[in-house]
């Protein structure tokens, strides 16, 4: 073997890293496509329809060749992050809870086309504006909800004489005592997830009146006697209907505690019910899903929508645009929607009697509560403090110290505060 | 090269050049600087760049994807008011703690105990890595199931022996959640004591031990005068790297309670994180991270001043 020169060592280097840089760079710039960041799909066969039916259909259609990129559950907000501070990577992605409002500025205004969309599709949900909306432009074209709902077990909920389910919080708890008692415990989530925690807990507060900040997006009003109500209803309706591992519980456990009969009632998307049907048919015979209770001031849902943005600084702008409204037909999309059931909720009144609802209809309720559905921080309008909020658990911390045994005075006086620290600039 | 090729290249002016160009590259100076450069330029992007940038953030109003605006300490004063960071530092200097005491205790326990001969020692010796290799997000899984108050195999065994049903709530009750994630820290991280330390005690001279022997030593007094003394550099360096990576350990909690029950596991990683990622205010998030900083360093002095003193 012939021995290299240390001056014969240092060329090669610096030639393998001159290749190493210009060689990729060459070869992206070779074909026309853009790029979709798209958050993995709890139903699997949602993003294989994209991937091959949708893109290599719009690729014959227009030569255009769409890469849709998929990221684990969780990580969508980093990868968003990545992507608009360096100005390049995706051309359109995926939005999920407040991602719009936080990421709006790096946001092509879709105004035009979300208006032509709802035009053709029966006009849009409130929710969808909702979703979207930032300083009265369209920022993405909303897609779906992935609404957070009451998943009961029918054949436990009958030993206790109820066939349907219970209209109030306050009836529902009585349910929950009896089936406590019956070895058959709820279970909602009182951790840090990231989603089945607000997903009960912002409706039971906005359902007895209580708010984290006035409409005006200003004025923190979480100590309320409304407030106080819905904290004191959580702690007996944890302390006497579920039991103590709730407390610590992220996404994934009230699923896993499903499949293993362990709880008769839980807040969780359709997901549960897919599962359950694929995986443990049995449990998917007595398993059925309703509409959130109604607490004294009416029945409320989380917003858990997602929506598609255009980066503004996309080399391929129009070519993106082109792309969704394309992808929003309902050639397209009805199809897109039927793959997963009806685990995506079109926010598109055009869908309200689409075939898809009728494939199972247990879903029904998904597509009922969309009209009472809100962002987290409703009804004050989405913001970077709402966001900052969430992340911070401070609804879902002040209901759970509550419930871990705090008083209801120091855990709102605790959540007042550090709310008023996030919103002392605005 | 022949001999031939040799005169045409001293012949020509260019290859001169090239000639007086490679001696130059050829100088030990120069060589060792050109091999330091690359590491360093690596340092400097992946280490020192992001370290300033941070600094710089942390000075700032910056929620992502916006310009930022200089704000001075204004950040570090919104996290003194903050009652969940002073949990936060609370919870990482408990976590820091325990799971280093527990793994330098365990970690030498585990040291001496594979320096005796038994059947498939190298066996052992090469098992007891595994938790260490195994990477952290899947033993993590694994520990959630074993922790789950429906399938928790250890439930199981306490119910056998008498506790009460469904057992113990190791990731719904703060001090349990906290006392859970110390464990599976240590469980993580003591075969890197334990090797380590394993490899110090084989570098201790028998004749010191047959000395200490000869002079009436006891068991204790040759471990307390002998191997003590030798391993205490080894100690030292492993003890400084298990707190910094204990310090800022993120995967675990993340993974197994993100920060939950009511943020009794939260550590300074994790709570900067959700703030500059899920909140997206890049600044404030960056001065939770730096807070680690001084910590970490203070920490770092006591220990080295302390181990060289003693």
């Amino acid at each position: 073997m012939r021995a290299i020169s240390r001056r014969g060592f240092l060329e090669l280097a610096g030639v393998g890293a001159t290749t190493a840089v210009i060689g990729p760079l060459h070869a992206s710039a070779a074909s026309k496509s853009l790029t979709v960041l798209h958050e993995s799909s709890f139903i699997p066969p949602f993003d294989e329809y994209i991937k091959t039916t949708l893109a290599e259909a719009y690729e014959k259609e227009t030569g255009v060749k769409v890469v849709y990129e998929v990221t684990a559950v969780g990580s969508l907000p980093t990868r968003i992050s990545t992507i608009a501070e360096t100005d390049t990577g995706a051309d359109i992605t995926m939005n999920g809870l407040l991602q719009v409002i936080q990421f709006g500025e790096k946001y092509l205004d879709v105004t035009d086309l979300c208006k032509e969309i709802g035009d053709k599709n029966g006009g849009w949900y409130d929710a969808g504006r909702e979703a979207v909306l930032v300083d009265g432009e369209w920022k993405a074209v909303p897609f779906c909800n992935i609404g957070q709902l009451m998943n009961w077990r029918t054949d436990w909920f009958a030993e206790v004489g109820v066939k349907t389910f219970p209209q109030t919080w306050e009836e529902l708890y009585e349910v929950g005592k009896k089936l406590k008692a019956n070895d058959h415990p709820f279970g909602f989530e009182l951790g840090h997830g990231f989603g089945d925690n607000h997903g009960w807990l912002y409706p039971l507060l906005w359902s007895y009146g209580g708010a984290e900040v006035a409409s005006d997006g200003k004025t923190v009003v979480i100590d309320s006697n409304e407030t106080a109500r819905a904290v004191d209803f959580a702690r007996k309706f944890f302390r006497d209907t579920m039991f103590e591992d709730v407390l610590g519980w992220t996404d994934v456990s009230n699923n896993k505690a499903w499949m293993a009969e362990q709880i008769s009632c839980t807040n969780n998307a359709e997901s549960i019910l897919w599962f359950a049907k694929k995986n443990f048919p049995e449990i998917a015979k007595v398993t059925d899903q309703a509409q959130n209770p109604a607490g004294p001031r009416g029945r409320f849902h989380l917003l858990d929508s997602i929506s598609h943005s255009i980066f503004n600084f996309s080399p391929v702008k129009e070519e993106a645009v082109a792309f969704m409204r394309w992808l929003m037909d309902p050639k397209q999309l009805g199809g897109w929607y039927a793959v997963a059931d009806s685990y995506y909720q079109p926010l598109l009144h055009g869908y309200d009697n689409a075939p898809m609802w009728q494939v199972e209809p247990r879903n029904i309720p998904y597509r009922d509560a969309m009209t009472t559905a809100h962002l987290p921080g409703w009804p004050a309008p989405a913001s970077r403090q709402m966001a900052e909020s969430v992340a911070k658990y401070i609804v879902v911390d002040m209901f759970a110290k509550a419930c871990a045994g705090a008083s209801t005075k120091d855990v709102i006086k605790n959540a007042e505060l550090q709310l008023k620290e996030i919103y002392r600039a605005v | 090269m022949s001999v031939r090729s040799e005169l045409i290249v001293a012949a020509s002016p260019p290859a001169r050049r090239t000639a007086s160009h490679a001696s130059w590259a050829d100088r030990q100076s120069v060589f060792s600087w050109l091999m330091m450069a690359p590491p360093l330029l690596f340092l400097g992007a992946l280490v020192g760049y992001p370290f300033c940038y941070g600094i710089l953030l942390s000075l700032q109003d910056r929620p992502v994807a916006h310009p930022g605006t200089f704000v001075g300490l204004k950040n570090f004063a919104a996290n003194f008011n903050d009652p969940i960071f002073w949990r936060v530092a609370l919870n990482t200097f408990v976590y820091t703690g325990a799971a280093t005491l527990l793994k330098m205790v365990g970690g030498l326990a585990l040291a001496l105990a594979m320096n005796q001969r038994f059947p498939l020692k190298n066996l052992v010796r090469a098992l007891l890595l595994l938790p260490f290799i195994v990477p952290t997000v899947l033993s993590t899984v694994a520990w959630m199931w074993i922790l789950d108050p429906a399938f928790s195999v250890l439930n199981w065994v306490l119910v056998l022996v008498g506790v009460p049903k469904p057992g113990p709530s190791w990731l719904g009750n703060p001090i349990l959640a906290m006392v859970s994630i110390i464990v599976i820290n240590t469980w993580r991280g003591l075969p890197f004591y334990g090797i380590t330390l394993l490899a110090g005690l084989q570098t201790v001279p028998p004749e010191l031990y047959e000395a200490a022997t000869i002079d009436g030593a006891s068991g204790w007094q040759r471990f307390r005068y002998v191997t003590l003394p030798l391993l205490q550099p080894i100690i030292l360096i492993v003890t400084l790297f298990s707190v910094i990576f204990t310090f800022a350990d993120f995967q675990l909690v993340y993974v197994l309670t993100h920060g939950g029950p009511q943020n009794a596991t939260q550590l300074f990683a994790t709570y900067a994180f959700d703030i500059a990622m899920g909140a997206g205010q890049l600044g404030l998030g960056a001065s939770v991270a730096l807070t680690m900083l001084p910590a970490l360093a203070l920490l770092i002095v006591a220990l080295t001043i302390y181990l060289r003193r003693g």
